[in-house]
């Protein structure tokens, strides 16, 4: 059973935005895909040498769109999610979102960007250990130069959203792996990031815990109008999903 | 700066309060040392500055006179020609009651007043009473009250003195008190009139000084002055003599200095340990805050901060022990300069605020430099690659090469800097980039010595045994780091052991050659006073005429005083087995001897040659009695007696120049078959009553002088100890953090079946290959440390020659304490894996 996601007025406040990442503002073409990906490229060393993972892939995701994105282990899923994510480089092509093609930002503006426009969710969760559930989801307003009462305020109502209003002042090893992750669901989507890049969210809980997440995700990336990728290797999971793209020999193939 | 990452931070170093208390210990030692040992030296100096200031007080210059002081009638000349209307009389001497030493003014009250107006110390009420029987009665003394009550006398009490080991008669007149700034600099000071003074300290006629206030623009009236001096008298400004006697104990500040930034470059090595432990222990925590948006900058402030919080706790702590360590340190600084150079009481530590600004900025300055390294790291990372540990290796492997290579340029400019010149702070400095060079070499080494003893490992311990070797090589960017750190802290030990054993075996040899006599006469009296103490001369007259006694050498050691500088003189009348005691270094016996008993020529020691660039043959000018003279240097001679050097003149050559007739000490040569104790005995009859001696056999005074040696390497000894202390806490922090990092691999070896036992024996065979690969790299650079130590460090500083000993034990010893440190580093890891519940370790990563 999933969990009633209830944000009233919450996406009616735009989130303040610092100077660094205003210089980095996306160009909201909506007529143009949300994601386009172009002749991209990456190799890993093996051995010593270079194997290819991606090899001039194409493809493109849409405004608000939930997108599924399947592959066996090793083909490059995380890998594609990295490089969207701005957190690696490709070895060639692009990756324009929203007009702004990030491969081509030095590491500081791709930094500001990925700050401002992207939200993650991981298998291991990634919650800092030091911080407290609300301080985690602090964590990315301050960033983002968001005021210390509007963020709380922010915070408090993802985490209600999360049912874990209760744990606010509980750090991560506290939690269950169900409560972590859904705290890191919260954080991701925390600073109203215009793209949720999930890698395998359920992959580290039981079924039941996998199911809440899940519907969780689902439901505020609606609400809040995200454009999500999840990275998965459940078909059941990737069935959720608006669209299924699968990573094969370097290749997307949609579906 | 994000408060909420600060927030993170400050948790994390909250949740390892061990590994933080660790390197907070490790800086304040280092940061202690060095602040005790400049506050240790600066009080010294402003005790002497004080002492030098109230015995001086408004003068601006002096009279001085050759060792027998200056006739009286000279004051009264000055006065009565009308050249030094402003100038007062004084006589100084050190004398003994008790166990303490003190010093003893002698003054003229009337002319004395502008310059220190001592006698308006006594309180009003005591003026009246006191300052007649000072002028009146014989032996009439003041003192401060403190002194008084620490030596239980009253007011109007008669008490005994010791001058030059004869008894003498004093009274207590009353009790003077300096003002709040003087009184510790003026508690051991005695002050009487000018006569009594003469009278106690045997110097009937004779003044120490003059003292003058001259104008500022007093070029005349110094001429004027100079004109009406006597031939050995001089005019000098009154910080010449106080500079010439800093300038003895330069030497000995700057090498305590030296060892004291040892500590603290090895504290150092700790702080960078410990925080590039600090990153690869958050290497995911650190990826998911640049995932998250946090910039490089953010990162870089974020693990700055948290080295400049260690160090400035470490720096604070440091100054509060440095504080307490220096009382300690400047009983042992004070004694050596005693021992060594002159007289010297300092009774309370100075807190000087520059040298506590210094170790202040020495730790914090010294913090940011050790953790730009490892916050560059972590800042410089792509955020995908921080998540990945063996990133970190791997760039730490492809550092290997260009770090060593320049490891090995540094230790060649460490040579090259040490080829020339004489400067004892740029052999410091060669020195400490020796060390570095070294310190950069090490990982290289590590990373060859673990290929090569993997396979012998795996032979001899089965797979853990190679696993534990390999484990050192996977984790090479903090193994290099402590093994290097833990190296130079051992090498430090055998560098300063080997060197001052060397530096022992050479005094030994030196007292062996030296010490030709049976006996050794010397009146009783505090140390670093023989200049001013003398044997009664009937004394002498009646030891000489003592049957069994073939020969008599006699010495009268002295202190020449230029304007410029201090300069010991020996005059010495040898005996024919005299000869054989000296070693020259420069000259040829057969005719340096018949020159020096016949001839104006002089023979000069080692370091005095050193100091003032001299050779065999060159001349020397010096201030007689009798006016300038020129003296040709006969030879060189080994002496281990004075770093400042020394010149020897026969004694009649003295006694021709100088008007001194007094002989502070007597070597006896036995007739054959006469025992040594029962002279001894009849020589301590004879003097009973008379004058208290120090009478020693050969061997008595080798063995003091030995203990003198060892009195005067304590300071080196305790320094040497804090090194390693700091240097230990270094290595069992690096080597603690190292092995709690493992505990995932290691949860997972106890899941997989290894026994508590047996993962004891792996964290204990790679903590003791650590420990074996330090001590065994430290014997090298210890011993290269210990040749420089000696031939240029000593050299440069004392001017000292010697040869290089190395004792096997000083050797076994450093190896056994670098594995001894390292297993014991092991030893909380191991316990703490063996007592964790595997799953929970597994959990807790």
């Amino acid at each position: 059973m999933g969990y009633e996601v209830s944000l009233q007025g919450v996406s009616a406040k735009l989130p303040p935005m610092t100077k660094e990442s205003q210089k980095i503002q996306m160009n909201s073409h909506k007529t143009q895909p949300f994601i386009q990906l172009q002749n991209l490229s990456r190799s890993h060393l093996q051995g010593g040498y270079p194997q290819p993972v991606l090899a001039g892939l194409n493809g493109e995701i849409q405004h608000g769109e939930s997108v599924a994105l399947l592959g066996r282990s090793g083909c490059g899923k995380s890998t594609l999610l990295n490089l969207i994510g701005g957190i690696d480089q490709p070895d060639g092509g692009r990756i324009i979102i929203d007009g702004v093609a990030i491969t081509e930002l030095d590491e500081h503006a791709r930094t500001l960007f990925r700050r401002r426009h992207i939200g993650f969710v991981y298998q291991l969760f990634n919650l800092v250990p030091t911080l407290t559930v609300e301080e985690n989801l602090l964590l990315p307003l301050e960033l983002n130069g968001w005021p210390l009462n509007r963020g709380r305020e922010r915070a408090r109502e993802l985490l209600q959203a999360v049912n874990l209003l209760d744990k606010v002042a509980s750090f991560p090893d506290q939690l269950s792996g169900g409560e972590q992750q859904r705290v890191a669901v919260a954080r991701a989507l925390v600073h109203q990031p215009d793209l949720v890049l999930a890698d395998e969210p359920t992959g580290s809980l039981d079924a039941e815990s996998g199911e809440q997440v899940l519907a969780l995700l689902e439901q505020l990336v609606a609400v809040e109008q995200r454009t999500l990728l999840m990275v998965t290797h459940s078909q059941a999971v990737a069935e959720r999903a608006d669209r299924i793209l699968t990573l094969a020999d370097g290749q997307l193939d949609s579906r | 700066m994000k408060p909420i990452l600060w927030l993170a931070s400050l948790r994390h170093l909250k949740r390892h309060p061990l590994q933080m208390a660790l390197s907070i210990l490790g800086i304040a030692l280092g940061v202690a040392v060095v602040v005790a040992v400049d506050l240790a030296n600066e009080s010294a100096r402003r005790a002497f500055d004080l002492s030098m200031q109230s015995i001086t007080g408004s003068a601006t210059h002096q009279i001085i006179g050759g060792p027998g002081g200056l006739d009286e009638s000279l004051y009264a000349d000055l006065r009565r020609q009308g050249v030094a209307p402003v100038s007062a009389p004084l006589v100084s001497g050190y004398l003994a009651q008790g166990d303490q030493t003190l010093q003893l003014l002698g003054v003229d009250p009337f002319a004395e007043q502008q310059f220190r107006n001592l006698i308006s110390y006594l309180p009003d009420k005591s003026q009246e009473s006191a300052l007649p029987q000072l002028l009146t009665q014989p032996g009439a003394l003041l003192m401060t009250a403190a002194r008084a009550a620490s030596l239980g006398l009253q007011v109007g009490q008669a008490f005994e003195l010791t001058i030059s080991g004869q008894q003498r008669q004093a009274l207590l007149a009353g009790l003077y008190q300096p003002p709040q700034q003087q009184a510790a600099a003026m508690q051991d000071l005695l002050l009487a009139d000018i006569s009594t003074a003469q009278e106690l300290l045997g110097r009937i006629g004779r003044l120490s000084r003059i003292d003058l206030i001259l104008p500022a623009d007093g070029s005349s009236v110094q001429s004027a002055i100079e004109a009406a001096l006597p031939a050995g008298a001089r005019l000098v400004p009154v910080g010449s003599r106080s500079s010439a006697m800093q300038e003895m104990t330069r030497a000995f500040g700057i090498n305590l200095t030296a060892m004291s930034l040892l500590a603290l470059v090895v504290g150092l090595f700790l702080i960078y340990n410990t925080l590039s432990f600090s990153v690869l222990q958050r290497r995911e925590l650190l990826g998911n805050l640049r995932v998250l948006g946090a910039t490089r900058r953010d990162i870089f402030t974020l693990v700055l901060g948290e080295g400049v919080l260690i160090g400035g706790i470490g720096t604070l702590l440091g100054l509060l022990l440095g504080v307490l360590l220096a009382q300690e340190l400047l009983a042992l600084v004070t004694r050596t300069i005693n021992d060594l150079y002159f007289v010297l009481t300092v009774s309370e530590l100075s807190l000087d605020p520059i040298g506590m600004a210094k170790g202040a900025l020495l730790g914090l300055g010294g913090t940011a430099v050790a953790v730009l390294a490892p916050a560059s790291e972590a800042a410089m990372s792509p955020p995908r690659a921080v998540l990945n540990r063996s990133r970190v290796e791997g760039s730490a492997r492809r550092l290997l090469l260009p770090l060593g290579m320049t490891g090995v340029v540094c230790i060649l400019l460490a040579l090259l800097l040490l080829l020339p010149g004489h400067s004892l702070i740029l052999g410091f400095f060669a020195l400490f980039v020796l060390i570095l060079g070294f310190s950069l070499f090490t990982p290289a080494v590590v990373a060859m010595s673990c290929r090569w003893a993997a396979p012998l490992f795996g032979r001899l311990f089965g797979t853990l045994g190679r696993m534990a070797i390999r484990g050192v090589e996977a984790s090479l960017s903090r193994t290099g780091v402590a093994i290097a750190a833990l190296s130079i802290a051992v090498s430090a030990t055998v560098g300063m052991g080997v060197m001052v054993d060397s530096f022992r075996s050479s005094v030994q040899q030196w007292l062996h050659t030296t010490l030709q006599a049976d006996i050794y006469i010397v009146p009783l009296a505090p140390s670093g006073t023989s200049s001013e103490t003398v044997l009664d001369p009937a004394l002498i007259t009646a030891i000489e005429q003592l049957p069994g006694i073939s020969e008599v050498s006699q010495g009268r050691p002295v202190k020449l005083q230029s304007a410029t500088a201090i300069t010991r003189l020996l005059a010495i009348r040898m005996t024919q087995k005299s000869y054989a005691g000296i070693e020259l270094l420069e000259g040829d016996p057969e005719t340096v001897w018949p020159r020096f008993d016949r001839e104006q020529v002089v023979l000069i020691s080692e370091p005095y040659a050193y100091r003032h660039n001299l050779r065999l043959g060159d001349q020397i000018q010096l201030e007689t009695d009798r006016g300038r003279r020129t003296f040709q240097v006969a030879g060189v001679y080994r002496d281990y007696s004075s770093d400042q050097g020394m010149i020897s003149m026969r004694l009649s050559l003295y006694r021709q120049l100088w008007d001194d007739e007094s002989i502070y000490s007597i070597g006896l040569y036995l007739q054959p078959g006469v025992d040594t104790a029962t002279i001894a005995g009849e020589v301590a009859a004879l003097a009973a009553g008379k004058q208290a001696l120090r009478i020693r056999s050969t061997r008595a005074l080798l063995e003091a002088s030995l203990e003198t040696f060892d009195h005067t390497f304590a300071i080196t000894r305790v320094l040497r100890l804090l090194v390693i202390g700091v240097a230990f806490i270094g290595i069992l922090s690096a080597l603690m953090a190292l092995q709690l990092e493992r505990a995932r691999e290691l949860a997972v070896l106890r899941a997989t079946g290894l026994t508590p036992g047996q993962l004891w024996g792996l964290v204990t065979a790679q903590t003791g290959f650590m420990g074996l690969i330090s001590g065994l790299l430290a014997l090298p650079l210890g011993l290269l440390l210990a040749t420089l130590l000696i031939h240029v460090i000593n050299r440069r500083a004392f001017g000292w020659s010697m040869d290089l000993i190395v004792p096997g034990g000083v050797l076994l010893d450093a190896l056994l304490l670098a594995v001894a440190a390292a297993l014991l580093a092991g030893l909380y890891p191991a316990w703490r894996m063996a007592q964790t519940p595997p799953a929970r370790a597994l959990r807790e990563e």
